[in-house]
Formats: structure tokens, C-alpha cells, sequence
């Protein structure tokens, strides 16, 4: 599914990745763990294009992305799901058009996006929240928004960037349930996390990253 | 269809969630555009109507040949014959002593005792020649009129063509200076409407960055700004031609322009529909010109 082939990264001289071999197969459940500037937020974002390795190559589906065009790049984010920290929903739009966006950029028709954006924020706990806008809700409220534009269009692969890091340890682990049913559903999660709590909550593989190298990877005893 | 549908609904309202979201911009980026445009309606309309006149003018070029009052009409019937068969001549028509006192009479009411001072009827006869549209270029009728002043019948050749040239040369500056204030002027609302646009993509930065995240082509995230410099740049070119229209009516009815155009022509006229409709594309073509150089200057300056 991702395949990181000597993988190194660099920003203005300092490495952010060093020679980092991984591979996570579809279906998957990961926690990408490490202290700050551990190199977790670059793999992610090596992974939906973001950034172009300085060596190394990074398969995704079979594809090697060095060798991607610049046009396809929007296609294959399609086929991926992204949850951030600080949620980044549009202000100004509307909870269902916020989720709702993630199809219309791929042209689903209206029928089929409104039946699919109503049904993902029910299966959320959003249904009575759909013309809400994002900052009247609670945090919880908004990454659970952020999680229903991430899986709407059903993604291979479902890459949570810190996704806990502004809720408490209820709400943490409320997210983490609703990650692990998108996992259950055959999407393959990786989760980038320094905090050991929830990782140490559920028997998932773990890859530990330190100042740019993968310094442990297994499943952890409970 | 219906994809396309949606999307371009989609983009269509984004682009007028831009212009809702910077009312203030959005009202004096038009109202410039309005302005700039209108500068270039006002030069367009100068261009189209001297035009018109010289074409008109053109057409009547006529060249009057007086004659010696000795000739006799015999003579005269066979020299309108002669310069009929003339490849150059379109017509010719014969204005008697009499027919050219009453003319004048007629055109001149007043100068009635400037006549009666003169005695008997001052006028000579003559030929008024219509030259043939294929023969009036300045050198064509430059020839005509001295194989006429050469002929023994003649005593004078008047003709208008050294007006008519220096009008034409004149047009012909007109429309040098009109494309060069138009291209002026165009490059300055270009200027203006990228600059809108501008902070309209600094406003939504971040926005253009999730769309980015979650698979937005390239087109799609454009087409909104580019939408949103067209309706400006349309929108401005609207307000102009409305205010070009109204300039234009205070000017008839004020300055008395309404009747013929120095004397030729079908008087001064407002731009036809296909100007008007191409006007407006203009407008809307400049402003989609705007937002692409926004664009342009948005993605060097990120990436």
C-alpha cells in the first residue's frame, strides 16, 4: 500500500528524514509516534505530495510518486483522507458543505453527494449539527467534522496529522474509535501522535521515529 | 452535464462569495474599471464616427468643372457626353447659369443684395462630376482634374480631395493615438483588477490550501478568481457603456450634434451592437486577464 525505499528529507539543510525504509500494507492500522521534529508530520506529507524526497523513492498503490506528474497529484489525495491538529475547516462555510466539499471537487453529482454527505455526518454524531458553522462547535465537534470530510469519499488511506492534540483524553479517545471503525471499514490509518496514551490504548503497530530515522517498529505489549 | 452543472454552479458562487466578501474592493476596482473603460468608449466612438464621415465623404467625391461662358449648350451636351463614357466618372450632371443663381439663392436667402449689386447672373455654368468609386485615389482624381482644366470649354476645376486626404490622415492618427491610450488604459485595469483579485487569494490562502489537500485540480481552485475578474471586468464595462450612452445623449441634445456630420454622412452615431457586444467581451476578456496575472504573481510568490 505506502512503501518508503531509503527515503531521506531535508529543509534548509537540517534533515527531517534519514534514510527511512517502511513499508504499511492496505488495511492497516499505524501510529506514527516520536517527539517534536521527529520527522512524522514530513512522512506524512511526503506521502500526499506535498513534498518530493531528496533520495529515495515512495510507492503509494504501486505508484512511485517521484514519477507522478504534477496533474495527478489531486487525483491520488482522492483516494486519500487527511485530519489535522487544528481541523482546518472552512470558517465560512457550513459543516455540510465543509464535508460535502471533498466530493464536489471530485465532480460527484449533487443527488449522490448529498445522500453520501448526510449519511457519513449521521454515522459521526453530526446530524442535527449539518448547517452549523465550524467555530460554534466544540473542538470534539470539529474534528469530527474534519474526520467526516476525510472518509466521505471513501479513501484507500485515511493520514491523521496529531488528531487528538487539541482535544482531552475523552474526546481522544472518542476520535480514536470513530478512526479504528474507518480502519475496520478496510481503510488503511496511519496516525501521527506523540502522545504514548493513545497508542498504548489499542494493540496497533507502532513506528517510532527519532530526529529523522525509524528507531522502533513492531506492535508494543499493552 | 450534471457534473458540469454542479461544478460550474459551485465556481460561479464562490466566485460571488469573493466579490461579497470585499464589497469595498469589489465597488472600486468596478468603478475604476468603469472609468478606464469608459476613456477607451469615448476614443472608440470619436474613431468609429470619423470614420464613418470620411467613408461618407469618400463617396461623395465630386469634382466641379465651371465653364467659359462662350460655349455653347451644343459643345457642353457633347462634353457630358464625352466625360460619361470616362471610366473614371460615375456621373456627370449639368447645373445651368440659372439653376446655380437659384441654388444659391435658395442656400443664401439673405445675401440677396450682395446679387443685386453684381448686376446680371454672376454664376457661370458647370459639370458637377461624381468620380467612380475604383478611381479616387489623390493621384486617380489629381489626373482627372487636369485632362479636365486642359480642355478648351473649361475655365475653372474645383474638387475637395486634398480635404478628404488630410481627413483621412487624420483618422488615421486618430485611430494610432486610440489604440495607443486603449492599450495604456487596458494594461492599467488589468493592473487594477489583478490587484483585487490579489486580495482576494491572500484572503482565502489558507482556504486554497485545503482545497489543495483534498484533490481540487488546479482548474478548480483558478476558476473561481478568474470568474470573479471577468464578472468585475464585465461589470465595469456595463457601467461604461451605460455612462458612454448617457454622455453621448446629454451631448446631441446639449451641444446640437444631431443632423449630419459636417455636412455628410448620417450624423454622429452611438456604437453599433456589435461593437457594444464586443466592447463588453473586452471588459470581460481584460478582467479574465487580471485574474490570471494574479494568479500568476499569487503561485511565484508561494511557491
Amino acid at each position: 500500500m505506502i512503501e518508503f525505499f531509503h527515503v531521506s528529507k531535508s529543509y534548509h539543510g537540517r534533515p527531517a528524514l534519514q534514510d527511512v525504509s517502511l513499508t504499511i500494507e492496505k488495511g492497516e492500522f499505524v501510529f506514527l509516534t516520536g517527539s517534536s521534529g521527529a520527522g512524522k508530520t514530513t512522512l506524512l506529507r511526503l506521502i500526499f505530495c506535498a513534498d518530493a524526497p531528496d533520495e529515495g523513492q515512495i510507492l503509494v498503490n504501486g505508484r512511485n510518486l517521484l514519477h507522478l506528474k504534477k496533474s495527478a497529484v489531486p487525483l491520488l489525495r482522492r483516494t486519500m483522507g487527511f485530519v489535522f491538529q487544528d481541523f482546518r475547516l472552512l470558517p465560512k462555510k457550513t459543516v455540510f458543505e465543509n464535508v460535502a466539499l471533498a466530493l464536489k471537487v471530485g465532480g460527484v453529482p449533487e443527488g449522490v453527494l448529498r445522500v453520501k454527505t448526510t449519511e457519513t455526518l449521521g454515522a459521526l454524531g453530526l446530524g442535527h449539527k449539518v448547517n452549523a458553522l465550524p467555530l460554534t462547535l466544540s473542538a470534539g465537534e470539529q474534528q469530527r467534522v474534519c474526520l467526516a470530510r476525510a472518509i466521505v469519499n471513501d479513501p484507500q488511506v485515511l493520514l491523521a496529522d496529531e488528531p487528538t492534540g487539541n482535544l482531552d483524553a475523552e474526546l481522544s479517545g472518542e476520535i480514536l474509535d470513530l478512526m479504528k471503525a474507518v480502519n475496520a471499514r478496510g481503510t488503511t490509518v496511519l496516525l501521527a501522535t506523540h502522545n504514548r496514551d493513545l497508542w498504548r490504548r489499542v494493540r496497533r503497530r507502532v513506528v517510532r521515529l527519532e530526529q529523522g530515522r525509524v528507531v522502533e517498529d513492531g506492535c508494543p505489549e499493552v | 452535464m450534471s457534473r458540469s452543472v454542479t461544478r460550474f454552479r459551485y465556481l460561479l458562487g464562490e466566485a460571488a462569495d469573493n466579490i461579497k466578501a470585499n464589497r469595498t474592493t469589489t465597488v472600486l476596482a468596478v468603478a475604476t474599471t468603469t472609468f478606464t473603460m469608459l476613456g477607451m468608449g469615448v476614443f472608440l466612438l470619436l474613431y468609429l464616427n470619423a470614420q464613418e464621415a470620411l467613408g461618407s465623404l469618400k463617396e461623395e467625391i465630386k469634382v466641379v468643372v465651371y465653364l467659359r461662358d462662350s460655349v455653347p449648350s451644343r459643345e457642353i451636351a457633347q462634353l457630358r457626353s464625352d466625360l460619361s463614357r470616362d471610366p473614371a466618372v460615375a456621373a456627370v450632371e449639368f447645373v445651368s447659369r440659372e439653376q446655380a443663381l437659384a441654388a444659391f439663392r435658395t442656400q443664401f436667402p439673405s445675401e440677396e443684395r450682395l446679387l443685386n449689386g453684381l448686376g446680371d447672373n454672376p454664376f457661370p455654368a458647370s459639370l458637377v462630376v461624381k468620380v467612380g468609386p475604383a478611381h479616387r485615389s489623390s493621384e486617380q482624381v489629381g489626373g482627372l482634374v487636369q485632362k479636365l482644366k486642359a480642355l478648351a470649354e473649361v475655365d475653372e476645376v474645383l474638387y475637395s480631395q486634398d480635404w478628404i486626404d488630410n481627413l483621412a490622415v487624420a483618422v488615421r492618427y486618430l485611430r494610432v493615438l486610440g489604440m495607443g491610450i486603449g492599450v495604456v488604459l487596458a494594461a492599467s485595469m488589468v493592473t487594477i483588477l489583478a490587484n483585487t483579485i490579489k486580495l482576494t487569494l491572500y484572503a482565502r490562502r489558507e482556504e486554497i490550501e485545503i482545497l489543495k489537500l483534498i484533490g481540487a485540480t488546479t482548474g478548480f481552485i483558478k476558476m473561481p478568481f478568474v470568474l470573479e475578474g471577468a464578472l468585475l471586468g464585465g461589470a465595469g464595462a456595463a457601467c461604461s457603456l451605460l455612462l458612454l450612452r448617457g454622455l453621448f445623449g446629454l451631448a446631441e441634445s446639449k451641444l446640437a450634434l444631431k443632423g449630419t456630420f459636417w455636412g455628410v454622412g448620417r450624423g454622429l452615431a452611438f456604437l453599433p451592437d456589435r461593437v457594444t457586444v464586443a466592447f463588453l467581451l473586452l471588459g470581460v476578456m481584460l478582467g479574465c486577464l487580471g485574474s490570471l496575472v494574479s494568479l500568476i504573481q499569487f503561485r511565484d510568490a508561494r511557491s
